[in-house]
């Protein structure tokens, strides 16, 4: 199989069918990212489309320091922390205190049970970094490095940004359900 | 180890984040500490609800269209002339080309006629080519009359009464040695 930046560089020659191809192996990987930092649909797949978007256009950015899917990540966690930084400036709420409050989306509504009950409240009560390090982490499997290089920072403060988190997250439910 | 210092090794212990000194410290801390193993297990049931959150699958039309969706935005994006480069170039239109062409193409101009000019003075200089000079100019036996511009007076007197004779008489009055040079190589 082609590596990614194999597929760039035929992106880079005008190879329709490795654009197409690059879309496909990461799609799911950051509309997840996108879904679990905005919470409904319509966010989620307008953010992972300008994600891309993003990445075509600026391809000759990509140092290659790191992977293209890192550089996804950073991309999409970027244009996620814009948009919830703009719904924060909406509701005229500190963004790092921010209550992550969807839009209305029958799509998320009907599918999305599972964020709307009390763990769901829990992490959204997260502050961003804090939230960016459980996501990557627990759900995308990432070493605390990748992380730290995903998020701009060192390893130290990804680890102590997923530390918090899941201490928070504990505080948070032991407070609500009587675990000890 | 304190009960202060296995708190904040909870989260590396369970995520195998901790070097094997470390983790045997804790896990000897724990078989005589209830109440560290209670918070160890919290945190455990707390990792273990997060990892079981999931994401809706948005269905398999999507992820078929998702790509096309993406061209569409990315060409939108770069008709703008955002980004580095474009998949869809625009078109050059004849105008621009030209005004972005023209300097080049009359500074290669004035260096083929200049090299142009240079190799026919070399020519004429090795006396491979004869330049024009008035000794060229056809003259009749008899004297200074040009054949290449008759005169009015030779028209009007012969042609109109015998033109054959008109023609005949002007072949004849031809220099041999033009005719020579015109007519050697056939």
């Amino acid at each position: 199989m082609e590596s990614d930046t194999q597929l760039l560089d035929r992106y880079a020659a005008g190879e329709e069918s490795a654009f197409e191809e690059l879309v496909r192996r990461h799609q799911k990987t950051i509309y997840d990212l996108a879904y679990r930092m905005l919470e409904n649909h319509a966010d989620a797949a307008d953010m992972a489309q300008k994600t891309f978007v993003q990445a075509f256009l600026h391809h000759r950015s990509f140092k290659r320091e790191s992977s293209f899917r890192t550089w996804l990540y950073q991309i999409g966690l970027n244009l996620c922390r814009n948009a919830i930084r703009d719904r924060a400036r909406l509701a005229h709420e500190d963004v790092e205190e921010v209550t992550l409050t969807a839009p209305h989306d029958t799509f998320a509504e009907v599918a999305n049970g599972e964020l709307k009950d009390r763990l769901g409240e829990a992490i959204r009560t997260l502050p961003t970094r804090q939230r960016e390090a459980l996501v990557l982490r627990v759900y995308h499997n990432h070493a605390f490095a990748e992380i730290g290089t995903i998020m701009s920072c060192s390893e130290g403060t990804a680890k102590a940004n997923y530390h918090h988190a899941v201490d928070k997250l504990r505080r948070i439910l032991v407070a609500g359900e009587g675990i000890p | 180890m304190t009960c202060n210092e296995i708190k904040e090794l909870t989260v590396p212990y369970l995520e195998l984040d901790l070097e094997p000194v470390r983790v045997r410290e804790v896990t000897i801390h724990l078989d005589g500490c209830a109440k560290c193993r209670a918070e160890m297990e919290a945190v455990r049931q707390v990792l273990v609800r997060v990892k079981g959150v999931t994401v809706p699958d948005p269905g398999d039309q999507f992820w078929s269209e998702f790509p096309g969706r993406v061209r569409r935005e990315l060409a939108h994006a770069q008709m703008k002339g955002q980004g580095d480069v474009t998949l869809l170039r625009r078109p050059v239109s004849a105008r621009s080309w030209l005004r972005t062409s023209m300097w080049p193409m009359a500074l290669a101009a004035s260096v083929l006629l200049f090299i142009g000019a240079w190799f026919l003075k070399g020519l004429v200089d090795k006396g491979l080519v004869q330049a024009p000079t008035e000794q060229t100019v056809v003259q009749t036996p008899q004297g200074s009359q040009d054949l290449t511009h008759p005169t009015d007076a030779d028209l009007e007197t012969y042609w109109d009464d015998d033109p054959d004779t008109v023609l005949v008489e002007m072949a004849a009055r031809l220099d041999q040695r033009t005719m020579d040079r015109l007519f050697g190589d056939i």
